[in-house]
């Protein structure tokens, strides 16, 4: 018993060092933002967006900061746990002390921390989360969000594989958390839309080693067309097995798999599949991303193993930091949700066509479709918009 | 019809796997009574290892003999660090501390060489395939059971034909008495865990290539290697290897036919009515106690 | 039946650790002896202080370090009931999320389908896990070691995808958001409000287990832990205790699952996975197994650690599998067991 008091004592002196006086996360020489990340377990493949987003921020303090104001970004692990994300990110706000939240992958680890950073007006750019979430959602102030939405972008591929590539029937291959399902639903309401048939559903668990009897439940089905929401290394392992059996639909993926990483692990099954992509990839003929990406890899040369969730890092601190930079030096939490409000159609270095508002916090509403072949992406469309969910 | 055999030639290849997994767990078992949480680490650790290997510029199968023996010098390490100088340790703090091991090792894992998913090279193709009638067989999880097979049997004749097999047994079935009558007990056992840590690290090495390598890719393999141990009976190392192929089959078919959304409940159901019928596994030998 | 007398028991004598094997010999000769939770002034001020810490810590502490606290009772609370089961019964569980997640889901379920206040939902709650904690225990009267540790597993494991699959009863991914709760005009929302709420039920829970294991019904199980066969030759009924044990077990789990949902506000299987079972499981061995204490500084530790150790980021898992180690490394018997050596050291001192 006495034990527990001691422990109680020495642990409540060492949480407590922190909190400032002004503006929470902002000193005259720097801007303290935070993020949450699965860095361990199953999804610890997402966690180099954390590294983009330190990469970033790395990059911008060489020249200079924004109005002489380094960027410092906290990367905390969840092992995308949504009780461990609560606790990182109360940690970030009440003891680190952040000026904003950016980033937190995962829509359960999302939710898990939405009614406490929404309850303490803490800015939250960008979770990587179903749009959904977000419908209907009245205390929106200080969110601001450049991510698509699942669902209009199943609808999109839909269209494309019903128009474009004559699809009659559809199989969906999903990951079983909101991700998959949201892609899922996308894919029924398009069907509808589009006329075509889902004539098979496939789910697997994220925590699942091999694929090889959704394979056949696959090829059973026919389906003229296949789409993927899965993580890169599910998506490689369907697409080796669907070709190892016979099994050669036209292929479509949703923008998590538009990564140049999926050429090295699928290898030559990846040719020809369909995907999505919310920036421009590198290797496109963007030299504008080619150059960003450039820069990354150079800070933090790990990054070349990781390029998409990178420059994914950066796409979503970009609109902040041009928030930041709009705000000017005398920053303030108002201040700056009045300068990310006046953001229209802007462009960043990755991330293009940013329009925020005051009753406007999806940022971005279209995405474009890109064909894999012979290694590297090639743009297939111009960009497609969808409707401003919220 | 063929659709069928497909189903079962998915989960044969599936299931050789996982007996390789549940071969390493059960070879602990049977001398240390210790359900080993680190065994899938040691797994991707040997794959690591090799890997590292390869990209040094080392011969394929110099870089696998560098994987599996640097995974059993870690793993007859861990045993002589941390297992053998615990004498008051209870079995269950021994199992928690190859957890607190494998919490360690996979950390260490994703530091070292990056969380992200790599492929790893195999001499065997994933994309050339056997047909046999309508089956499609790959040449990779041919090559993998084939492998399994000739493990499980190189195993066997360890265990069953060699002095250290010999010894193995004695200090399996009474640690004291094999003590006494002269078998050196501890380095018996730390043959036993750096044997486990090859074991695992060529099951490593061979799922490598058909599940992408990254620091986690053997939480749901070693489960499985678990569930399969368990079903053939801890202590043997035959059932281990029926346990593996019949969870595989049983998943495959499940999948198949009843859902894929609860494959795994359905299959782990089945080695739990299994267990009601034969607690000891069905190769493991009935509980003898002294009261 | 014959209920195992008190006769000169002999307090930290029936650790399963031998590192225990020195007890404080404090020879008791009645029940009521043995019963008492506190005894002379230097416990009740101990007590008192104990208590005025942790209920004043929401008026000094940030936020941040009650929520914290807060989520170290809900784990001490599973911690606790696991103990009863694995550390005095010898039974093994890799199923408690399982039991966690009945509690939450059955405590979210009737708070937001049929609008039942906290308190009938909490009781409701630890109805259905002790019901499932009974269930479950009726294998384990055929099954021991790794067979039950796989049956228990398989339990936790259905119960994940079933929360996961059945979206009409448990909202699936997309989360089972509670309401918010009002006790005696208080919200539950306030953090302080919820931890104080989740202290009073985890000091309940603690002191019933510690009053449980010294009570013949804990004698019974530690009778079984050592002994199935002797423990049923002296009239253990031991279908009665393992289910007992399980039952017990489960209810505490279900509680802290309970309130867990009210910590995080909404629900989603992926609070309910292996890996948190395995996490309860090692916060017991961790802490010292049959020791209720233990189990509370187990799960204090390994709810602390992570939170910490933060700022590591991926090493993270490194310095928590290293803790692990060492702990057990250098006290197989648990952190307790370390205590109750300082302890002794202490009183001989000079010596």
């Amino acid at each position: 018993m006495r034990t527990v008091i001691g422990i109680c004592l020495a642990v409540a002196l060492g949480l407590s060092v922190g909190a400032g006086a002004q503006e929470r996360g902002v000193t005259g020489e720097e801007v303290v933002i935070g993020t949450s990340m699965p860095l361990s377990g199953p999804a610890a493949y997402w966690g180099a967006v954390g590294r983009g987003m330190e990469a970033y921020a790395r990059f911008l303090n060489d020249q200079g900061g924004v109005h002489g104001r380094r960027l410092r970004v906290v990367v905390r692990d969840d092992a995308y746990l949504p009780p461990r994300a609560a606790a990182n990110v109360r940690e970030l706000v009440e003891r680190v002390g952040v000026f904003a939240v950016v980033g937190l992958i995962g829509s359960a680890n999302a939710f898990a921390v939405r009614d406490y950073l929404v309850r303490n007006e803490v800015i939250w750019i960008t979770p990587t989360a179903d749009a959904s979430m977000w419908y209907g959602f009245r205390d929106k102030k200080y969110l601001f969000v450049t991510y698509p939405s699942y669902v209009e972008e199943a609808k999109i591929l839909v269209d494309y594989a019903a128009r474009q590539l004559g699809a009659k029937t559809v199989a969906v291959f999903y990951q079983n958390d909101l991700y998959g399902q949201k892609g899922l639903l996308g894919v029924k309401q398009g069907a509808v839309r589009s006329r075509v048939r889902v004539v098979a559903q496939v789910p697997y668990e994220v925590t699942q080693a091999e694929v090889s009897s959704e394979a056949v439940r696959l090829r059973e089905s026919r389906a003229d067309a296949v789409l993927l929401y899965a993580t890169p290394r599910h998506g490689a392992l369907i697409v080796r097995e669907m070709a190892r059996i016979g099994y050669t639909p036209r292929l479509l993926s949703s923008f998590t798999l538009g990564d140049p990483v999926m050429f090295a692990l699928a290898g030559e099954a990846w040719n020809g599949v369909i995907s999505t992509a919310f920036f421009p990839l590198p290797g496109t003929g963007d030299a504008r991303v080619d150059q960003a990406l450039a820069v990354l890899t150079r800070i933090d040369p790990a990054l070349r193993q990781n390029p998409f969730n990178g420059l994914a890092g950066w796409a979503f601190m970009e609109p902040f930091v041009e928030g930041l930079r709009r705000a000017g030096r005398d920053l303030t939490k108002e201040r700056l949700v009045q300068a990310m409000e006046g953001i229209r159609n802007w462009d960043g270095e990755v991330i293009r066509g940013v329009t925020f508002g005051p009753n406007r916090r999806q940022g971005i509403n279209r995405v474009f479709l890109t064909r894999a072949e012979g290694g590297r992406y090639t743009r297939l469309t111009d960009w497609i918009t969808y409707p401003v969910g919220f | 019809m063929t659709l069928a055999a497909q189903y079962l030639a998915n989960g044969l290849a599936s299931g050789g796997l996982y007996a390789l997994v549940a071969l390493g767990i059960v070879l602990l078992y049977r001398s240390s009574r210790v359900l080993n949480f680190a065994h899938g680490d040691l797994c991707t650790l040997g794959a690591f290892l090799a890997l590292s290997g390869l990209q040094a510029g080392w011969p394929y199968g110099a870089a696998l003999v560098g994987g599996l023996v640097g995974a059993g010098l870690v793993s007859a390490g861990f045993y002589h660090v941390l297992v053998r100088p615990v004498r008051e340790g209870t079995v269950l703090g021994l199992v928690i501390t190859t957890l607190g091991f494998a919490l360690f090792l996979s950390g260490a894992m994703a530091w070292l060489w990056g969380t992200d998913t790599k492929p790893f090279p195999s001499p065997l193709s994933d994309v050339r395939v056997y047909r046999l009638g309508g089956v499609v067989v790959s040449e990779l999880s041919a090559g993998s059971l084939a492998a399994s097979v000739v493990l499980v049997g190189l195993l066997s004749l360890v265990v069953h034909r060699t002095p250290l097999g010999l010894a193995m047994r004695a200090v399996a079935q009474n640690p004291v008495a094999a003590q006494l009558l002269g078998v050196p007990a501890r380095r018996v056992l730390a043959a036993t865990w750096a044997l486990a840590g090859v074991l695992g690290a060529s099951a490593g090495v061979l799922l490598a290539p058909a599940l992408l390598l990254d620091p986690f890719m053997m939480l749901d393999p070693f489960l499985k290697g678990f569930a399969a141990a368990v079903l053939g009976g801890m202590d043997s190392l035959a059932g281990a290897v029926v346990g593996g192929l019949l969870l595989g089959v049983a998943e495959s078919l499940f999948a198949g036919y009843v859902s894929v959304k609860f494959k795994a409940t359905l299959s782990f159901l089945v080695i739990v009515a299994v267990l009601l019928l034969r607690p000891e596994g069905l190769f493991g030998r009935p509980l003898e106690r002294r009261v | 039946m014959v209920r195992p007398g008190p006769g000169g028991v002999l307090r930290e004598g029936s650790g399963l650790s031998p590192a225990n094997n020195q007890p404080r010999v404090e020879l008791r000769t009645s029940y009521a002896q043995d019963l008492r939770l506190v005894s002379g002034w230097t416990g009740w001020a101990g007590v008192v202080l104990l208590v005025g810490i942790l209920a004043g810590l929401p008026l000094f502490a940030p936020r941040y370090v009650v929520y914290v606290a807060t989520l170290c009772s809900v784990h001490a609370v599973v911690a606790v009931g696991l103990n009863l089961l694995v550390g005095y019964t010898g039974q093994i569980s890799l199923g408690h999320a399982g039991f966690f997640a009945v509690g939450a889901y059955t405590q979210g379920l009737l708070l937001t389908r049929l609008g039942w206040g906290f308190v009938p939902s909490l009781v409701a709650s630890a109805a259905t896990s002790a019901l499932a904690g009974y269930c479950v225990g009726l294998p384990a009267l055929r099954l021991s070691g790794p067979y039950l540790a796989i049956a228990t597993l398989a339990f936790g494991l259905a119960v994940h995808q079933v929360l996961v699959n059945w979206e009409g009863l448990s909202g699936g991914r997309s989360g089972l958001f509670l309401p918010e709760l009002h006790l005696a005009g208080l919200s539950l929302r306030d953090e302080r409000v919820l931890y104080w709420v989740v202290l009073v039920v985890a000091c309940g829970l603690v002191l019933a287990a510690v009053r449980i294991v010294r009570s013949y019904v804990g004698r019974a199980l530690v009778a079984v832990r050592d002994s199935d066969v002797a423990a049923e030759m002296s009239g253990v009924n031991l279908t009665r205790y393992k289910t007992l044990a399980f039952g017990l077990s489960a209810l505490y789990a279900g509680v802290a699952g309970a309130l867990m949902g009210h910590v995080l506000g909404f629900l989603e299987p992926q609070l309910f996975t292996l890996f948190e079972s395995i996490y309860f499981f090692s916060m017991v061995v961790v802490g010292g197994l049959a020791s209720v204490p233990g189990s509370v500084l187990g799960a204090l530790l390994l709810t602390l650690l992570p939170q910490l150790l933060s700022g590591f980021g991926e090493v993270l898992n490194v310095l928590y599998g290293l803790v692990v180690i060492l702990v057990l490394r250098f006290e197989p018997g648990g952190l307790y067991s370390r205590w109750l050596r300082i302890q002794r050291y202490v009183r001989m001192w000079p010596l």
